[in-house]
């Protein structure tokens, strides 16, 4: 007889996945979404940054004494952290996010989804309980292991868990179901981040800043909104169609209906030209991410606020006003984020994905080129006109590139070749931080005013722009001999757990 | 019961799920936006 514990693995095998005849595959995007949105979070996760910041002091930040080494900070219990030590939080998000992906996703094609968000699911919420006490016990090292390295993984494994489902599930509008879920990935924090603001104001008292309570009650949601969302998937049956749909007859030089393996792809150019163009246009976006509020508030100054001044001229109480405004602005450029996910890839269904990224680096080379000129005109709407389209592109960037794939390397092996691709992301997470930071100190360091430094930045991203046009513009159909044989492909799919399926 | 109403019942109670299931993603989704929103509104006040 078999044990609970096996009953429970049989519960999640890709074989129980398989949806009945008749089944509504309007019913897979929400599973994902409940995913994406709950590890969505991660983008949010600079809420706590001020609260963990003064989490011994309660009222005010307890400095650590100066000659203190940073491994004696790490474990020191008597002084709280710095912003910058909590920042770490982020790269090793995107750290992990990439290479988990990179790593479980061959695992996840034979496992199948259900598996993996069960697995991301006890990471991320998990994470978040070792976060928990790691902020009871005041260690940072717990922080960045729960929600950082560990929570990282199961940003991973979520972020890719639905991406092959979908796509199987929507053949005829690969771009739109994915641009859903990816778009509950940039959404998260929109309800992660206010959530945890009035999380945090509950759970507070004289001697707590209430995160921790605040991670254990967080983790506890996400937890149980992801278990959910992991037990809503479903695979399609082998050799299903949507009802009155069949393929297009004609073949389309860019969608090609054969199959790469996973170990095949990162040998053809194709992989690496997409890796391209996912990292230059993930590099430009973060970088304009990061620049936008500070640019706004440095650039226009009193302006924002109807008087004539600079921003170095601008009383404290002038400056915390726009700093308001520039908080607006972020919270506009995050709606924007979120929308580009959706519809651009729902658009790129009809305009083809290369052409999508044409607009991309096109419309974005010249609008990165522009934004100074808005600038220096004391355009206000222009500028921010420029930057909430430059943000719909970023985000549909990230959106498109499953149906990319899917398009140029099959279907067979597309969650894992994702998972894959994200490592761009990862580098770009690192990549764009550190050249804007880099090029504006350098400028600053170098006696050019603090508006004006920003202009060189922009071209610089611009630039990369460029690049990624040229590796966009490269793209090809993948060579013949890459292509998996058809007793190749059975195989395979013997061992996913597709026996029956059509080539 | 024949076949027919078996299969529309069943598609009923299956569009009856998605419904919730958008529902219960879209609650969130939409306070999330909402909150965002009125955050954004400042930028133009």
């Amino acid at each position: 007889m078999p044990g609970p514990a096996s009953s429970f693995t049989d519960l999640l095998s890709k074989q129980r996945t398989v949806a009945p005849p008749g089944y509504n595959r309007w019913l897979v995007p929400p599973a994902a979404l409940a995913i994406h949105l709950s590890i969505g979070m991660a983008y949010g996760f600079s809420v706590f940054w001020l609260p963990l910041s003064r989490s011994i002091g309660l009222t005010q930040s307890v400095a650590c004494p100066e000659d203190m080494s940073f491994l004696s900070q790490v474990f020191a219990t008597s002084c709280d952290w710095k912003i910058s030590m909590l920042g770490w939080m982020y790269t090793l998000f995107f750290v992990f996010l990439g290479s988990s992906a990179a790593v479980f996703g061959h695992w996840l094609e034979h496992e199948g989804p259900r598996k993996a968000g069960v697995a991301a699911a006890f990471c991320w919420g998990g994470g978040l309980l070792i976060s928990a006490f790691g902020v009871y016990v005041h260690q940072i090292w717990l922080l960045w292991l729960g929600s950082g390295i560990i929570g990282g993984c199961g940003l991973g494994l979520g972020y890719i868990s639905p991406v092959s489902t979908l796509i199987k599930w929507f053949p005829d509008r690969r771009g739109m179901a994915t641009g859903m879920a990816i778009m509950g990935f940039g959404g998260g924090a929109m309800i992660g981040a206010p959530l945890a603001d009035i999380l945090m104001r509950h759970y507070a008292t004289p001697t707590s800043v209430g995160v921790w309570e605040t991670f254990v009650t967080m983790g506890a949601i996400y937890f149980i909104a992801m278990i959910c969302g992991a037990f809503g998937y479903r695979v399609p049956a082998p050799g299903w169609q949507p009802e009155g749909w069949t393929p297009p007859a004609q073949n389309k030089a860019m969608i090609t209906k054969r199959h790469v393996h996973l170990n095949e792809a990162h040998k053809t150019p194709q992989f690496w030209l997409l890796w391209g163009v996912l990292c230059l246009n993930v590099s430009a976006g973060i970088g304009v991410i990061g620049m936008a509020s500070p640019m706004l508030q440095e650039v226009f100054a009193g302006k924002l606020i109807g008087i004539a001044k600079a921003f170095n001229d601008l009383a404290p109480d002038e400056k915390a006003l726009i700093a308001t405004i520039a908080a607006g602005f972020t919270g506009l450029l995050s709606l924007f984020n979120i929308a580009g996910r959706f519809l651009w890839a729902s658009l790129s269904d009809y305009i083809g994905r290369k052409t999508t990224y044409f607009v991309f680096f096109t419309l974005g080379i010249a609008l990165y080129a522009f934004a100074p000129t808005a600038g220096q005109l004391g355009q206000i709407a222009v500028f921010v006109g420029i930057f909430c389209v430059i943000l719909t592109m970023y985000g549909g960037g990230f959106s498109t590139i499953p149906a990319y794939l899917a398009d140029i390397f099959g279907t067979q092996f597309v969650g894992a070749i994702h998972g894959r691709i994200l490592t761009a992301w990862s580098t770009a997470g690192v990549l764009g931080p550190v050249l804007v930071n880099y090029i504006r100190e350098y400028q600053i360091d170098h006696g050019v005013s603090r508006a004006q430094a920003y202009h060189t930045t922009m071209y610089i991203l611009a630039g990369l722009l460029v690049l990624g046009f040229i590796c966009n513009l490269l793209i090809r159909p993948v060579s013949e001999r890459h292509y998996m044989t058809e007793e190749e492909l059975a195989a395979e799919r013997k061992l996913a757990h597709e026996a029956g399926a059509r080539a | 019961m024949n076949d027919a109403s078996r299969k529309t019942a069943c598609g009923d109670g299956q569009r009856l799920t998605v419904v919730v299931a958008w529902i219960l993603v879209g609650i969130p989704l939409a306070w999330g936006v909402y909150e965002t929103f009125q955050g954004a509104m400042k930028l133009f006040q």
